[in-house]
């Protein structure tokens, strides 16, 4: 059995990753492509303010939570959101680490990743409850909302449990194999759910911070 | 709306006299487009109708709608921002996802890579009757365009714009609010939208021009009409020449106590712009360059949006690109008036307000869209002593509820009311007896809403705040 994960494990570590990352790297630069060859917002006005960094500002705005009223008065939600995504990548970090660098590996380190994922894991629950049951997340949640969360939240629970094997000193697990396999399904299905909104994001920030920017609504303090 | 402004209007024709320096038209001349246009406005979706939508959508496209509508995780985090969400909690259907994804159902059905082979599994949609009318029920009657939750979202998608394109391919099919329609056809057969024509125009500033010159100290006050070279190009809401002449009396009063240099057209005056609230590109960027060509004609320096709340963006932050560039400066009153307050061009009595109490309502698009905050504080604290905030304000303040031509659409006029109570509230808690803002339309549904919501206050803009005020 040991033998047969290795086996399997190799291949989806190092070979299988491979071909799914260009896969979902091909992906990306088709959607990017597509999205630049639509006309950009023109900005032919005499600006108040500065585009430039108007957009650095709405970049940022993920490290501000005081800038929007909505992470403002939910500091909590806020709080969550940046451990689950640091959890996230944390967790895909480790699926790099583990077959080219396990010597990085060390329990220590490993404990820190195992720290967030726990946690993600735990924001995971509440976040797929919260989408199940308040109606005003409800009405809008499609399955891919559902299925996206839910498959973040297993993963951070295999990974989890891959890491605490790992610690004990079992590097070759069936759950490390359902780690790895997961992995390669995300490289494959990513592109193609709303969990690939993060290659989205800095467009929509850019072109919010440019406008708003420009228009000296942003920086207010820096005119 | 026509006839009522009419009848509204038999005052300023009375007792017309034409001012010596005023060159009266020599004829009535044809304003706007040479043909009259009756846009086909339709009672509902048919097959052939969704068939043209699904040919215009690509045209809409653009990268900042794209991304808008590709962008939302459905984090729900804009359920608090928008005032029908707030202001009407009950009703679920109006929170800014769930109305923005009336139009993003028919986007993924058409380009998400996904709903190609699971469409249900994403959310999406084919572009059925029965989606084009929750679509237009929400994205006309439910949505003004404010952007308020744009600025929190954490995607940063752009609802105003979204909706904007949706409301032009729905109005492109004939799909869209009469009264709506019908003021922009106005405007393209008549050069502003509330058809005054030309003469009467020009009558009625002359009459103003006696009002004024009949208060203490402005006797020798003007409001030049096709002056050539004047610095000023002062444009004006055409609510103003029928309903508030007061205002343009206002404002000039103050304009000419600091000695401003302005002129207002005879032909193309109207700042308003109702064609951002369509969608209709190719009309709005007719109505920019009408005014554009007025102010190159006259030869001004700069062109002084009036105060009004979309027809200053349209002006400010959006004719440039209709037009790709100008060869001249765009300005507003409240900025103008600031100006003229912090360079000690006119001096103020703050006794004149003595006794009242002031908020003061940012209109969405000068604040949030426009970038104009600071400003009309300026104006407000030289001219009165007891100001108060309403909790939310500046860039972050509510929409009123009538903004994105919302008040041009009486089959939704019951859910606009509604959706103010949010802003009712924030008025009622800074206990002012006065609510001044600068946009004819939100000081049309702040009337509403605070005669609905039985608060005892009285709604001004900033001109009307000044000519008080003004030391002479």
């Amino acid at each position: 059995m040991e033998n047969s994960v290795s086996h399997a494990l190799q291949i989806l570590e190092e070979p299988i990753q491979y071909v799914c990352l260009t896969f979902m790297a091909l992906m990306y630069a088709t959607k990017i492509y597509l999205l630049m060859k639509k006309p950009g917002p023109p900005e032919k006005a005499e600006l108040k303010g500065d585009r430039f960094a108007g957009a650095l500002q709405s970049l940022a705005n993920v490290m501000r939570p005081w800038s929007m009223e909505s992470t403002r008065n939910h500091a909590y939600f806020y709080a969550e959101f940046v451990v689950f995504h640091i959890a996230v990548f944390l967790t895909i970090g480790a699926t790099f680490l583990i077959p080219l660098v396990p010597g990085l590996m060390t329990p220590v380190v490993t404990k820190f990743f195992m720290v967030f994922m726990g946690l993600a894991f735990l924001i995971g629950v509440r976040r797929i409850y919260r989408r199940a049951t308040d109606p005003r997340i409800r009405i809008i949640s499609s399955p891919d909302d559902f299925f996206a969360i839910t498959l973040m939240t297993v993963f951070f629970a295999v990974g989890f449990g891959a890491l605490w094997l790992w610690n004990a000193g079992r590097p070759e697990t069936g759950l490390m194999w359902v780690f790895f396999l997961m992995t390669t399904f995300f490289l494959l299905y990513v592109p193609f759910s709303k969990i690939s909104h993060y290659v989205l994001y800095p467009f929509g920030r850019v072109m919010f911070g440019q406008i708003f920017g420009g228009r000296g609504v942003l920086n207010r303090h820096a005119r | 709306m026509a006839d009522t402004a009419e009848k509204a209007h038999i005052k300023v024709v009375e007792a017309p006299k034409p001012a010596e320096e005023t060159p009266k038209p020599e004829k009535h001349e044809k304003l706007g487009t040479q043909e009259n246009r009756k846009w086909p406005v339709k009672p509902e979706f048919t097959p052939e109708m969704l068939a043209e939508m699904e040919k215009i959508l690509p045209s809409k496209l653009n990268r900042i709608v794209a991304t808008s509508l590709a962008g939302c995780i459905h984090c729900g985090m804009c359920s608090d921002a928008c005032h029908y969400s707030v202001s009407i909690p009950e009703d679920k259907k109006l929170l800014p996802a769930y109305k923005a994804d009336r139009f993003r159902k028919w986007y993924k059905y058409r380009y998400d890579w996904m709903a190609k082979v699971f469409p249900s599994f994403v959310g999406a949609q084919p572009l059925t009757k029965e989606l084009a009318d929750e679509m237009y029920d929400k994205l006309w009657g439910g949505c003004t365009m404010c952007r308020r939750c744009t600025f929190n979202c954490p995607m940063g998608v752009d609802y105003g714009m979204l909706t904007r394109a949706a409301r032009g391919i729905m109005c492109q099919v004939g799909r869209v609010p009469k009264h709506l329609q019908d003021t922009i056809d106005t405007h393209y057969n008549s050069g502003n939208n509330m058809a005054v024509p030309q003469d009467e125009f020009v009558e009625t500033i002359e009459w103003i021009e006696e009002e004024l010159q009949d208060e203490d100290g402005c006797s020798d006050f003007k409001i030049p009409v096709d002056k050539k070279g004047a610095k000023y190009f002062l444009t004006l809401n055409p609510r103003e020449p029928k309903y508030y002449p007061l205002t343009i009396q206002a404002t000039a009063k103050v304009l000419n106590a600091a000695g401003v240099d302005f002129t207002i057209s005879s032909r193309y005056w109207d700042l308003t712009n109702y064609a951002m609230f369509n969608g209709i590109d190719p009309d709005a960027k007719l109505f920019a360059s009408w005014i554009a060509d007025e102010v190159k004609r006259l030869d001004c320096e700069y062109l002084l949006s009036g105060e009004c709340g979309h027809g200053y963006r349209g002006l400010r932050w959006e004719l440039a690109n209709w037009l790709g560039g100008v060869p001249f400066k765009i300005t507003s009153a409240m900025e103008l008036f600031a100006r003229l307050i912090e360079e000690k061009r006119i001096t103020l009595d703050k006794s004149a307000w003595k006794g009242h109490r002031f908020t003061y309502h940012d209109s969405c698009n000068i604040a949030r869209s426009g970038g104009i905050t600071e400003e009309p504080r300026i104006v407000i604290r030289a001219a009165v002593d007891d100001f108060v905030e309403m909790e939310h304000h500046g860039e972050h303040s509510f929409c009123c509820g009538g903004g994105g031509g919302a008040l041009a659409m009486p089959e939704f006029s019951e859910r606009r009311i509604a959706s103010g109570k949010i802003k009712a509230d924030e008025i009622r808690a800074t206990g002012a007896n006065v609510v001044l803002q600068s946009c004819h339309n939100c000081t049309d549904q702040l009337k509403e809403i605070v005669e609905h919501y039985h608060i005892d206050a009285k709604v001004m803009n900033l001109a009307e705040l000044l000519a008080p005020a003004l030391v002479l």
